[in-house]
């Protein structure tokens, strides 16, 4: 398993952002749902290895991030992607890009090339040497995504990746997920069900910190049938899991 | 004579079972993406390079060329405030290069890193390259580019040479006490904040105490406080930056059963 969870819980003073949380994951894309302040990034941030849980057990990449050498080996092989992408706005592309790249401890030899791949992989070819203050908020995303996708990661956390992508860039990003899917774990936060339905094998429902749903995508639908709100079936299902939830 | 028979001659660099076979097929988007790196790619300066020789890490030496407080605009900023303190120095006769190297190094290694200043800093903290390492080299650098930047003012504004070290120590302390506040804090804005009203709270109670500016620098006994300062600060810094353990821990947290 890339991803084994078990009773990990995370406190910010008073606030309980992740109340014990058991999950496993393979190779596959991984959907995590929920509403505003349900966990998602802060699971998603203690799988990054940027803040370290309140108390449970994580391990990644069948590693300990709490020994230094493999936590260093667990970041070469990781993609992350924050919620809020800071950036420097006077690098380029390639330049913030590589810059990540020689972060992640890859070869410098190797670096260029990859880069150029993560560029060009999310279609932002023609804008390689821009300064990242000229661009726009969904191209800033698609840079933050090459930046994510540069090392080919193992593990590939991407918090709200869509949010500022046109519908076309989403489609073409959901078909990046699926390609990644099959050989890494790629885990994907977002409150878009749509992203879900499209790209994921297997989601996850939080609320208030707590995973309260785990299945497959169909498996959501199948839980709106008789009583959920929303538009589509799986914003139906949705909806039905989270006020059993909170029933 | 000339092999006229179609079939690939020798030295063609084909195998013999690919001869007489259709041309290979040329994956333009492989090909493009080689003449892209090479067309993208910016190889580093001089700086970079010796800085990578010396680092022995291309993540780390990008990462300290990166550093908000070594970055153009503020070394000219240091170079001025240093170069109007020297010519004060001079005409006045008050060593405020002694005075305001201290500070300009607690702000300057304050901002070398850390939230509210690095806009990537989330993002670095999920890198191979130590993000404690990345601290600990332009805290260093900055350090020492503020020394020398300092002793360039002393020298040039003819300071005695007692004086033109004796501010060292003090700046050590007050650097490192805005780091630890900045770490600890996680602000580089809280960090400046801290080193520089330490820095002027300790100036003033000098000047009330001996009526002179300087007595801070010039006392040597107080010294011991300084390195005092120093130390508690470098272990605040340590204790603030150091290796979450609670990754692999299996523990209740407190209020809960």
């Amino acid at each position: 398993m890339n991803i084994d969870v078990a009773d990990l819980t995370r406190r910010f003073g008073r606030n309980q952002a992740v109340a014990g949380v058991d999950l496993e994951a393979g190779a596959g894309v991984f959907g995590l749902l929920g509403p505003n302040g349900a966990g998602k990034t802060s699971l998603l941030r203690m799988m990054a290895t940027v803040i370290p849980p309140t108390s449970g057990r994580l391990r990644l990449l069948g590693r300990d991030p709490g020994a230094s050498d493999e936590r260093r080996e667990i970041r070469r092989r990781l993609g992350y992607l924050p919620q809020n992408l800071g950036y420097y706005p006077g690098f380029t592309v390639v330049e913030f890009i590589e810059y990540f790249a020689l972060l992640k401890d890859m070869p410098p030899a190797r670096v260029s090339r990859a880069v150029a791949t993560a560029v060009e992989r999310v279609d932002l070819g023609d804008k390689a040497r821009a300064k990242l203050r000229t661009l726009s908020g969904g191209m800033l995303r698609r840079v933050g995504i090459a930046q994510a996708i540069v090392n080919e990661p193992e593990l590939l956390l991407l918090d709200e990746p869509t949010a500022g992508l046109d519908p076309e860039q989403r489609v073409t990003f959901r078909e990046l997920l699926r390609d990644f899917g099959e050989r890494a774990t790629v885990v994907v936060s977002t409150h878009l069900v749509e992203d879900v339905g499209a790209a994921c094998s297997e989601v996850a429902l939080m609320d208030r910190g707590k995973i309260v749903f785990l299945g497959t995508p169909e498996e959501l639908r199948v839980q709106g049938e008789s009583n959920g709100v929303g538009d589509s079936p799986l914003e139906r299902g949705y909806s039905a899991v989270l006020a059993g939830a909170r029933s | 004579m000339d092999d006229v028979s179609g079939k690939v001659p020798r030295g063609s660099g084909l195998r013999p079972e690919q001869e007489g076979a259709p041309p290979p097929v040329v994956d333009l988007d492989r090909v493009w993406i080689g003449v892209a790196a090479e067309v993208w790619h910016r190889g580093p300066g001089w700086l970079e390079r010796l800085a990578e020789k010396l680092l022995r890490s291309p993540g780390l030496a990008r990462a300290l060329l990166t550093t908000p407080s070594l970055l153009l605009p503020w070394l000219i900023a240091s170079v001025v405030v240093l170069g109007a303190g020297a010519a004060a120095t001079s005409t006045a006769g008050e060593p405020l290069v002694a005075l305001l190297a201290p500070a300009l190094a607690a702000a300057g290694i304050a901002y070398a890193y850390g939230p509210g200043i690095d806009p990537a800093w989330e993002l670095s903290r999920s890198m191979a390259v130590s993000d404690r390492m990345v601290l600990l080299v332009r805290a260093l650098s900055v350090f020492a580019l503020d020394a020398a930047l300092g002793l360039a003012a002393s020298a040039a504004s003819g300071t005695a040479a007692g004086i033109t070290f004796d501010w060292l120590i003090p700046m050590t302390a007050v650097s490192l006490l805005a780091l630890a506040a900045a770490t600890l804090a996680r602000s580089a804005n809280v960090g400046v904040a801290a080193g520089l009203a330490a820095w002027c709270i300790a100036v003033l109670a000098g000047k009330g105490a001996d009526g002179q500016f300087a007595v801070v620098v010039t006392d040597h006994s107080l010294f011991p406080f300084y390195l005092v300062c120093a130390v508690v600060s470098g272990a605040v810094v340590l204790y603030a930056t150091r290796t979450p353990k609670a990754f692999s821990l299996t523990r209740t947290p407190r209020g809960t059963s």
